[in-house]
């Protein structure tokens, strides 16, 4: 140990750490992830990033209210038809002017069959795109599309400079970006970092932060590490064993989104026996000590759901948290026929806070009501090629935040033959779909509703817990997190 | 001749192991699942989905896939990542910087420090400073690099704040890395030179060294170490080569940009064309490897030469 540390300090002196110290202007992001390739039309991951480089026409402020972006406003001209006024004066970066031909183009491009967009699903709802005059766009749906201004604030609905991809080519673009955002692209080096820099012309005004670099750091420890060193500002993903780390230091403090993060359930294969009986449903679903779990096993950083809609969600129903009584499940159980129990696979993977653990006491709790449970653990890419085809009981998370609308949260886990979906309720899906066409607002809450109290009777699923979205930062940064997860360094501030 | 003949041989033998190589990635990945469905987003349809995989090319008959495979590769060209939309190729070969220079640092400087110790050890058999040589070598090998990573980040960038903790760039970005994956083949060359010289120093060759009157570091360093090199030599060529594939915990740790990271995140990622390139490549150092050390037997051992 004496001579590795003696050869490290010889090498530290001869040559002082060049790593970037955080410095005013300048702010370094650590995420867990690699960024692949910064076109916004065609990500294959989440749009953190490019946020930064790009607009959308419509956005969210920081209470996830909907907000004029590139658009200054926007109505429904007919059941199918939205017309938006966009803002003048917009450039992109290169100078190419923003206008409803750029707003075409950028729908365009991914709806287009040939381009096999892998984010076509987020907007395929849109027939047409149609230029009215060079400051008004017309989107026209195939059928009714309450959420489509939604769908006009996220990814991919970044507006692209048409003429530069034209000059360039897609493969260019995915690697020299340029928007209409509040940062600039300057450099990307694949697994080490993607630098931006402020944009002086900037449509909103000019951003306090000059220079953003964000670098992938996969192992937690190595993140947090650099975060209490200062060799980062701000980080992404905080494992929950390693959040005493950041509450003990004076060198970084832990941000909290809470409920920022995915609502965790246990898919339930339901075209089969015992799960397609709603008693044996509800017997697992009174068998799980929620409270119990995000106490003890996850430290307070989740909460127990009763329904899989976030509470900021548009179409959120207050459903009361499932109680835990295995007395009661029992019961239920033997009304079904089963009193001997059953045997049954437990599936989940490593993917969410101590995956691993919580799995483990929820077959504890079903083996205390009488069960027979095989635990299956597996590593995510597998995991994901099997649910929800094996199960029958499979742990998954999803959740709203890129809409922030009960749709995204239950439409594709609980209606039948979704790729995700193992639930088969012929009631459920009629209301689901009667969502889905529906435009009226109030009449839509009111059926998205109505969904939550089927569910929580029918259980399709058994909803049990949201985790709160957990972040690092430097003192000196001014950032609370965000209900969608988006790290917006245009309302970032550092003293 | 016979040198010539046995080196063409085993090239021969090189061919047919990549061979193998090529067609064991090939069929092995396509046997864990259907990619189209992982590279989707979440609520596509099966109808977009299908789409995709035409598109991709995974719905032809698997041999037609091999074949195409093949003769692409052949030609330097192993296809397009799913995920960065750019050559596997070019992305190998961007990272290969960051990997031949974590690699030949880590081997260079547990190699000079194993020889020394190895040879002290050696010269000096079962004194303290030979047990005490052993007992590190021994917790060199014993301990797992990802241990001694996060201890080595911990002690040296949380609390003394000497080192930055990961990413790469300057000389104090390589320290921790190669300290890390070193440590391991410091211990296994120690040990391996230590034996292997111990058994030369007891040649009759070396008894006549002694009987002329040499002193003992003359008759290591003159006679013995070259002949004790062979086992050492071919260890430090299968640990470049396995190097070279790419130090996967290490440079996850460390985040450095490295061939063993992409091959992580293609495998996590089901990123096919990335995964067999980083697999064919890590085959292909492998066996050039492998025939270097046999050319560099037949020049430090002429017995060899059959």
């Amino acid at each position: 140990m004496k001579n590795i540390s003696a050869f490290a300090l010889g090498l530290a002196l001869a040559f002082p750490a060049t790593a970037t110290f955080a410095q005013d202007d300048t702010l370094v992001i650590g995420r867990s992830a690699s960024t692949n390739a910064l076109d916004p039309g065609f990500l294959r991951e989440a749009a953190t990033i490019v946020d930064n480089i790009f607009d959308t026409m419509v956005m969210r402020d920081e209470d996830m209210k909907l907000v004029p972006g590139l658009a200054t406003g926007w109505t429904a001209v007919d059941d199918t038809t939205w017309e938006f006024t966009l803002r003048e004066g917009v450039t992109f970066h290169n100078g190419e002017p923003f206008d409803a031909e750029a707003v075409k183009f950028s729908l365009d491009r991914v709806l287009n069959p040939d381009n096999k967009a892998p984010t076509i699903s987020y907007i395929r709802t849109i027939s047409s795109v149609e230029v009215v005059d060079p400051m008004t766009v017309r989107i026209v749906t195939a059928k009714p599309d309450p959420l489509l201004p939604t769908r006009m604030s996220r990814y991919p609905a970044y507006i692209v400079p048409p003429k530069y991809i034209a000059e360039h080519g897609r493969e260019h673009f995915a690697n020299n970006p340029v928007g209409t955002g509040a940062y600039t692209f300057v450099d990307f080096v694949p697994d080490e970092r993607v630098t931006l820099e402020a944009n002086p012309d900037y449509w909103r005004g000019q951003p306090d932060i000059k220079t953003v670099i964000w670098r992938p750091i996969p192992d937690a420890t190595a993140r947090i590490t650099s975060l209490i060193t200062g060799e980062v500002g701000l980080i992404e993903d905080v494992p929950v064993d390693l959040v005493p780390l950041l509450q003990q230091t004076p060198d970084a403090d832990l941000v909290q989104v809470e409920n920022g993060g995915l609502t965790i359930y246990l898919g339930l294969r339901m075209d089969k026996a015992p799960l397609d009986n709603v008693k044996v449903r509800q017997a697992l679903n009174h068998a799980i000590d929620r409270v119990s779990i995000t106490e003890n096993l996850l430290g307070g950083l989740a909460t127990p759901k009763g329904t899989q809609v976030g509470a900021a969600d548009f179409g959120y129903l207050d459903v009361p948290v499932p109680e835990f009584d295995p007395e009661l499940s029992k019961q239920l159980l033997a009304e079904a026929g089963f009193e001997d129990g059953f045997e049954i696979t437990l599936q989940s993977s490593f993917r969410y806070m101590k995956n691993a653990e919580v799995a483990q006491t929820i077959a504890q709790g079903f083996e205390d009501i009488g069960l027979d449970v095989n635990q299956e653990t597996m590593e995510w890419s597998v995991y994901t090629q099997t649910v929800p085809f094996e199960g029958p009981i499979y742990m998954l998370g999803w959740g709203s935040t890129q809409t922030l609308d009960a749709d995204a949260a239950i439409y594709a886990i609980m209606k039948s033959g979704e790729p995700y979906s193992g639930a088969r309720i012929d009631a459920l899906d009629a209301l689901l779909d009667q969502s889905r066409s529906t435009v009226d607002p109030e009449a839509r809450a009111a059926i998205l509703q109505e969904i939550q109290e089927v569910a929580a009777e029918q259980v399709p699923l058994v909803t049990l817990y949201q985790e709160d979205k957990l972040m690092g930062k430097a003192p000196n940064v001014n950032f609370d997190g965000r209900a969608d997860a988006r790290i917006p360094v245009f309302s970032i501030t550092m003293d | 001749m016979k040198g010539l003949r046995f080196l063409l041989s085993r090239a021969a033998q090189g061919l047919i192991v990549m061979f193998g190589v090529s067609a064991l990635v090939f069929f092995a990945l396509f046997l864990t699942g259907d990619p189209a469905v992982l590279m989707m987003a979440p609520d596509s349809t099966a109808a977009e989905i299908d789409a995709f995989r035409e598109a991709m090319g995974f719905d032809d008959p698997i041999i037609v896939q091999y074949g195409r495979f093949l003769v692409d590769a052949l030609q330097g060209d192993l296809g397009s990542s799913l995920r960065y939309s750019r050559p596997a190729m070019d992305l190998l070969t961007e990272r290969l910087g960051a990997t031949a220079l974590l690699a030949l640092s880590a081997l260079l400087w547990s190699s000079l420090l194993g020889f020394l110790l190895g040879a002290i050890a050696a010269v000096r058999k079962n004194s303290p400073i030979d047990f005490a040589i052993r007992v590190i070598s021994l917790l060199g090998q014993a301990v797992p690099v990802f241990w001694l990573a996060l201890m080595l980040i911990i002690l040296f960038s949380l609390n003394l704040r000497w080192l930055p903790s990961s990413g790469y760039g300057s000389l104090s970005h390589l320290v921790m890395p190669s300290v890390a994956l070193g440590a391991y083949y410091l211990s296994a060359i120690t040990r391996l030179v230590r034996s292997s010289l111990i058994e030369t120093l007891g040649e009759n060759y070396v008894r006549t060294a002694r009987a002329k009157g040499l002193t003992e570091w003359r008759i290591v360093v003159r006679h013995a170490l070259r002949n004790a090199m062979i086992p050492v030599v071919t260890l430090q060529g299968m640990y470049l080569a396995s190097l070279m594939g790419g130090a996967l915990v290490t440079e996850i740790i460390f985040a450095w940009p490295g061939i063993g990271r992409l091959a992580v995140e293609a495998i996590q990622n089901r990123d096919f064309p990335v995964v067999q390139a980083v697999v064919l490549f890590a085959a292909l150092v492998f066996v050039v490897a492998n025939f270097l050390v046999d050319v560099a037997y037949t020049w430090l051992n002429p017995r060899i030469r059959l």
